[in-house]
């Protein structure tokens, strides 16, 4: 999920400043009595949920650390360069929710990132992709939130002031990077295709993390869209045809990760992406995550990369069986720290990788530019509610040291990848390292 | 159970104490119990604490008592460790006193005076127990046979005893009924016992036999209990932060500010040892162990380091190097008249030099205790190999008399001679102290345990050989250098040599060899650097796992050197001669003498198919011993094929090949069990282990840079025992004594090339046959 | 309070999250069949299964099984005769018997992604098991017999139908 790299741009914008008065004034939308719950039906309220689940709404709105807090009710902790600041409460609470916001101040921060009083909203509410929300599926959303319980909770004291010269340098970046507009069909595209996109490109808002963003922290869009991006000090690999997986992502292998958290040929979801799955994707009509995955399988082309897979599987295979047995495993003592550490759950033979038995060779961490995936997988570990549902993957926080990690990051990319060596692996294992704030787990060493 | 055990229970009983006293044992089942797991223990096998009381039993000795249903129990005193050897002691007297094997169950007794020396290494404990365990079984047979007769109507001289019954050919009693109706109660003295006639080895119907190892089943269910299993209520938990050299340093300050903060930390204590087994060892106390890791890692404590704390494994092996290269030092083991002669007047020397690196025990159980004061009675529950060693210095530790310092056994995780050394308990029962006698349960982390094992020496052993002009073999010298460990921790058991000076057996046996090749000198030198670096242990095969590497790779290259085949040149070495007609033999252990090591030695090269052509780079390579020790010889010869990769230096062991002749073999699936971990243990030394001392303390601290041989490394093995009848010897170790030369021989058959260093790395091999290749 | 599936029993736990959830099994459960080696992921001594699969305890904080189904060696039979269980007992597998726990929690593991390992899946999956008695030469055998045992039993039971 996007988190915390948005509040970057909030500090981008604030040092950028600027005056756009005119372009950066709305009026404030008059509070209303809040929504009895009795006015939505159930039908409507059951879409909104649906809405509400495709848009991640509770990843971003609910507080994680300090042991979490309630549904919806904010406070969630987002780091930027300039302090951490926190996300506001969307429960029908009048006084600290949007209990008293109207049906169009909602459409109108969706679709204009704009709060009911009038102020700009910081984009980490990513409202370049809710602009495409359609007004049925605002309505719905709507429904849902009103009907949620309220809680009465302010977020913690933002490090630094929202105050008004912000909101205006706000009003800028708009101005530049800001496109509204609801999503128009493709009429080159069927329905199905269609529907992924407007979930994708909108309300899902895949490209928040996967479409590499500019020195003010707009997404390059449409040039580089899918290119791949950053989140919570992640990789959020490429989407596109630039995705470096040996094996292509089809449909199928799309479908299973985005509803189950895990796909066959490519590994389980980790980090900000296991959510997505487990807490939202899971409860949403099948058909919605099918369309979802039909639009990425065009978009990454996999019907024309598809013919290489056979190949590649049975490269990996191979991979996956070397130096397991006989003479590496005595000059290379990388292979025999790999076979201790890790060949017991990540081995595989013919005819297929096992579910479980992620492959190393097919999965993304191995092929991205960069270790960090693949470190912080090793250091924090899969819990049974990530990934693959109830299989756990142990932490090694304490059990590798960064040099050992090394070792098997260097060992891996040689033996099971075609590209070239990873650079400064004890430095980067030490710099993943403190990306995980704990150790996970207290074992001895 | 034995009588003093059944009075202590029967007190506790009495007192109303319940199953307290056993708690452990009862506090680890009752959780169990508590979620549906429990069952019944298959095994049948009581450890004392845990043991229903008995009924009234009849004990001709304090070996064995046979209850009224027929039940008979066998004490055992060696360590459980792998071995099943409470199974195979049982065999020994279940068969002298034709018992029935089903109804036999084996008790772990703890320490009591009356049982003597408890100690289980060496490949000792079947060679030691043999006698007693076939006399007792004969004391317990002969009054069953008298009582049997007597309920019989009959005479003992009419009736026999076999599988639990004493007949008269005609009728017949069972065991258990002769005691539940005669109540017999005659006991045998020592005296009485050798006395008494035993059966000959014809007669034999257990020993020898298949049989299912009583220990085995609940090491398949989790239901064994090993001395980190063991529980006490209330106890607390311990880890201990090390400090920066085994020995001398001194604790400046220390500060838990950090510590204070883990939820469960309770408090440190600074160690004050007046045994000096754990200088500077500061131990920290929490009420679970994780809390224990976290704490101590963040316990900052300051120490004034030992003087060994910059001593690298080089410097060893060149202080070992200095004190060969002198002619003073050492002790004589054996001094033959005219090896000196021999060598001023040889037309021809041939010298070598060998050398071994540190190996760690990495037994997989990290070394760990729980000590307590009850009752008066220091309680100390653990594995340990040697409890008759180190109950004196726990006493000196605690500043209290020896009586009052009792161990409880448990099963060991593996043992490997680790646990011979029993320091790791002097910390438990002091931390216990300062905590006034509370349960304290010590566990170390491994990379605590790695840090100060007691690891097989680095060791440097130079041999040479003096030829006349004809090229016969006129005199030879073996000098051994190494860390002794019997000279550090048991300095009463070591042996005197022929110039009377003690040395430790364990840091040469193996070059004390058999063969017949002139005046032999062997000499062997305690290097003081070592033993003041490190604690020295007894590592599996202790010197017999590397002595060898140098004789027998020796005799392979005087082989090479004067163009003999080098088993022709051994056998012809194998001739029961040598000087005062040392290499003859001697009943009972080891009668026939070197001539049973040429038997096992031409069997051997049979099987193994010597001189046999091979593919390109992969060689045959041959060795031979005599086991553990000259005084009861495991006659072993063992073969190797190994493929040496030219472009790597990879050494791959392809198959091992083993001829045993161990005497009577007690309990062959034990014994084959034993054979093939010690083969594989000297395969992974050979070529997986070795260690380095650096900066005082070991390098190696856990399996990431530590790499004992893994299943993929694992060759064929094709083992065989000679069959006999002769007193058993030991099989714990032999396994091992033969594979790290048979790899040096094979390699040099291969490709040429002569590794003198152990272990062998693919870089040695590769710079060797790069400097061959350059000649 | 972390609540999973022990030994199908629902068990909730009141330790610290990052508790490793070999000394929860050990020490706060009374389960200490599961071992205690290396500490570090390495020796395969503390292997349970979660979900089914084998995972190393010693590195595996409760907080990461929340939820989960695990299985020690207590559990992995009612009457311990799970057919990895029977074939250890056959052969007469353990020594000292300190790693035996793992190395059947994961070979029970293996078969069921393997049911008729070969020696080279056998090396793969087993390789993380430390046996430092060497016992490996029977571990290797009684899969094999292990995996005989089961395949027939299958298919004793397809074609009863
Ligand atoms: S103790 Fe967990 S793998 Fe060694
Ligand atoms: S049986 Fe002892 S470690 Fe495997």
């Amino acid at each position: 999920m996007i988190k915390r790299i948005l509040a970057v741009i909030a500090g981008v914008a604030i040092v950028g400043g600027g005056g756009f008065l005119w372009y950066a004034w709305y009026p404030a939308l008059p509070k209303v009595a809040p929504p009895s719950p009795g006015q939505f039906s159930a039908a409507q309220i059951e879409r909104g949920r649906i809405v509400a689940a495709e848009s991640y709404c509770v990843e971003c709105h609910t507080r994680q650390d300090l042991g979490g807090g309630p549904k919806l009710a904010g406070d969630y902790k987002m780091v930027s360069p300039f302090g951490a600041i926190y996300s506001s409460n969307i429960t029908p609470d009048p006084e600290t929710g949007i209990g008293n916001w109207s049906e169009e101040a909602l459409r109108r921060a969706l679709h204009y990132g704009v709060s009911r009083d009038g102020s700009h909203l910081l984009p980490a509410f990513v409202y370049d992709h809710f602009t495409k929300m359609t007004d049925a599926d605002i309505s719905d959303l709507y429904a849902w939130i009103m009907t949620q319980p309220a809680v009465h909770m302010t977020h913690r004291q933002n490090d630094f002031p929202l105050s008004v010269a912000p909101r205006i340098g706000l009003a800028g970046w708009k101005l530049l990077y800001f496109r509204p507009g609801v999503y128009q069909p493709d009429p080159k595209h069927d329905a199905m295709w269609n529907r992924g996109a407007y979930l994708a490109e909108g309300a899902a808002h895949c490209g928040a993390c996967h479409t590499p963003r500019g020195l003010l922290g707009a997404e390059k869009v449409p040039g580089q869209a899918y290119d791949g991006g950053t989140v919570d000090g992640w990789i959020a690999p490429p989407l596109n045809d630039k995705n470096p997986t040996p094996v292509v992502w089809t449909e199928d292998e799309l479908y299973d990760y985005l509803r189950n958290g895990v796909a066959p040929l490519h590994g389980p979801a980790g980090g900000p992406m296991s959510p997505v799955a487990h807490d939202f994707l899971a409860t949403v009509p099948e058909a919605d995550v099918h369309a979802i995955a039909h639009y990425f399988a065009d978009i990454d082309r996999a019907s024309q990369r598809v013919s290489g897979d056979k190949a590649a599987l049975q490269r990996a295979r191979e991979q996956s069986k070397r130096d397991l047995t006989g003479g590496n495993l005595l000059t290379d003592p990388d292979a025999r720290l790999y076979q201790g550490a890790c060949s017991a759950c990540h081995y595989n033979a013919a005819p297929m990788p096992v579910l479980g038995r992620p492959e190393l060779a097919l999965n993304n961490a191995l092929w991205l530019d960069e270790p960090t995936n693949l470190y912080l997988v090793m250091l924090r570990g899969l819990t049974a509610e990530e990934g693959q549902s109830g299989v756990a993957m142990p932490s090694f926080y304490n059990a590798l040291s960064d040099h050992d990690m090394a070792r098997i990051a260097a060992y891996l990319r040689r033996t099971r990848t075609t590209l070239p060596p990873w650079t400064d692996l004890d430095k980067k294992a030490a710099e993943a390292r403190k990306l995980v704030e704990e150790p996970p787990v207290n074992s001895s060493h | 159970m034995g009588r003093l055990e059944r009075i202590a229970a029967e007190q506790d009983r009495a007192a109303g104490r319940g199953l307290s006293r056993r708690g452990f044992l009862s506090a680890a089942a009752g959780s169990a119990l508590l979620f549906g797991f429990a069952r019944e223990t298959r095994a049948s096998q009581l450890y004392p604490m845990g043991a229903p009381l008995p009924p009234e039993e009849f004990e001709p000795t304090i070996w064995c008592s046979v209850a009224p249903d027929g039940v008979v129990n066998v004490n055992i005193i060696r360590a459980e460790m792998g071995q099943h050897i409470g199974t195979a002691l049982a065999r020994i007297i279940a068969d002298e006193m034709e018992a029935d094997w089903d109804k036999v169950k084996i008790t772990y007794v703890d320490t009591d005076p009356k049982w003597g020396l408890m100690v289980t290494g060496g490949s000792w404990s079947v060679w030691m127990t043999w006698d007693v365990f076939r006399q007792a079984g004969a004391a317990a047979r002969t009054v069953l046979v008298e009582e049997g007769a007597r309920l019989l109507g009959t005479s003992a001289e009419k009736c026999t005893a076999r599988n639990g019954n004493v007949s008269d050919g005609t009728h017949s009693v069972s065991f258990g009924d002769i005691v539940a109706k005669a109540k017999p109660t005659r006991n045998f003295t020592p005296e009485q016992m050798k006395a008494l006639p035993l059966k000959p080895a014809s007669e034999r119907r257990l020993v020898g036999k298949e049989v299912k190892a009583l220990d085995i089943p609940s090491k398949t269910n989790g239901t064994a209990i090993y001395g980190i299993d063991a529980k006490i209520e209330g106890m607390v938990y311990g880890r201990p932060k090390m400090p920066p050299t085994r020995y001398g340093s001194k604790v400046i300050s220390v500060d838990d500010s950090a510590a204070k903060k883990v939820r469960g930390y309770l408090r440190y204590v600074v160690l004050d040892d007046p045994s000096g087994t754990v200088p500077g060892w500061v131990v920290v106390l929490a009420s679970s162990y994780p809390a224990a890791i976290r704490a101590t890692d963040l316990l900052k404590v300051e120490w004034t380091p030992g003087k060994t704390a910059h001593v690298t494994e080089k410097d060893i092996l060149d202080h070992g190097r200095q004190q060969i290269a002198s002619r003073e030092g050492g002790t004589m083991v054996f001094d033959d008249r005219g090896v000196d002669d021999a060598f001023r007047k040889a037309h021809r020397v041939i010298e070598r030099e060998y050398t071994c690196a540190s190996v760690m025990h990495y037994q997989l159980e990290p070394t760990n205790a729980i000590a307590m004061l009850k009752d008066g009675i220091w309680e100390m529950h653990c594995g340990n190999q040697w409890q008759s060693l180190f109950l004196p210095v726990i006493a000196k530790a605690l500043a209290v008399p020896e009586a009052r310092v009792k161990m409880m056994s448990y099963l060991l995780g593996g043992g490997f001679g680790r646990r011979l050394n029993g320091d790791y308990v002097v910390p438990a029962a002091l931390t216990s102290k300062a905590i006034g006698g509370k349960p304290v349960k010590l566990i170390l982390t491994r990379s605590d345990d790695m840090m100060f094992d007691s690891i097989r020496s680095p060791s440097v052993q130079t041999v040479r050989l003096a030829l006349d002009e004809k090229n016969t073999l006129t005199g030879m010298q073996h000098h051994a250098a190494a860390g002794w460990p019997t000279e550090v921790m048991a300095a009463a058991f070591m042996q005197k040599g022929v110039d009377g000076k003690p040395y430790d057996q364990f840091a040469i046996a193996g070059a004390d060899h058999w063969y017949d090749c002139g005046p032999v000198r062997v000499r062997a030198l305690s290097n003081d650097l070592a033993n003041a670096t490190f604690r020295p242990g007894w590592l599996r095969s202790v010197s017999s796992g590397w002595t060898p590497w140098a004789a027998e790779q020796f005799w392979d290259e005087v082989a090479h050197e004067l163009g003999k085949d080098p088993v022709e040149l051994r056998l012809s070495m194998l001739n029961g001669n040598g000087q005062d007609g040392r290499n003859k033999g001697e009943a009972p252990d080891s009668t026939g003498g070197a001539l049973r090591q040429a038997a096992v030695l031409k069997r051997l090269s049979e099987k193994a198919e010597w001189g046999k052509a091979l593919p390109k780079d992969t060689g045959l390579g041959i060795a031979t011993t005599f086991g553990q020790e000259r005084g009861m010889p495991t006659w072993t010869a063992g073969a190797v094929r190994v493929r040496v990769d030219r472009a790597t230096g990879v050494v791959t062991c392809e198959k091992i090949w083993l001829v045993l002749d161990a005497g009577t073999v007690v309990d062959p699936d034990g014994a084959m069990a034993q054979t093939e971990g010690g083969a594989l243990w000297g395969l992974s030394m050979a070529l997986c282990e070795g260690s380095e001392i650096v900066d005082g303390v070991c390098k190696d601290r856990n399996l990431d840079t530590y790499t004992p041989l893994r299943i993929a490394d694992v060759p064929e093995m094709d083992i065989e025992f000679v069959e006999s009848t002769e007193k058993p010897m030991g099989l714990g170790e032999p396994g091992v004594t033969t594979i790290g030369a048979a790899i040096g021989n094979a390699i040099f058959n291969a490709v040429g090339v002569r590794m003198r260093h152990q272990p062998v790395r693919p870089e040695d091999v590769l710079a060797a046959l790069k400097e061959k290749s350059s000649v | 309070m972390i609540k999973f599936k022990l030994n199908g029993r629902d068990v909730s736990l009141d330790v610290p999250e990052d508790t490793p959830l070999l000394w929860a099994l050990r020490d706060d459960l009374g389960l200490t069949g599961t071992k205690f080696g290396c500490g570090v992921g390495q020796c395969g001594a503390c292997t349970v299964h979660v979900g089914g699969r084998a995972t190393r305890s010693c590195i595996t904080p409760v907080s990461a099984i929340e939820g989960a189904e695990v299985t020690t060696i207590e559990g992995l039979d009612p009457a311990g005769s799970h057919p990895v269980q029977e074939a250890w007992r056959d052969i007469q597998v353990p020594q000292c018997g300190y790693c035996q726990s793992g190395q059947i929690m994961q070979a029970a593991s293996l078969l069921t992604d393997y049911p008729s390992p070969t020696d080279e899946e056998i090396d793969g999956v087993m390789g993380g098991s430390l046996c430092r008695c060497m016992t490996y030469i029977r571990i290797r055998k009684a899969i094999k017999q292990a995996a005989a045992v089961m395949q027939s039993k299958n298919s004793g039971e397809t074609s009863n139908g």
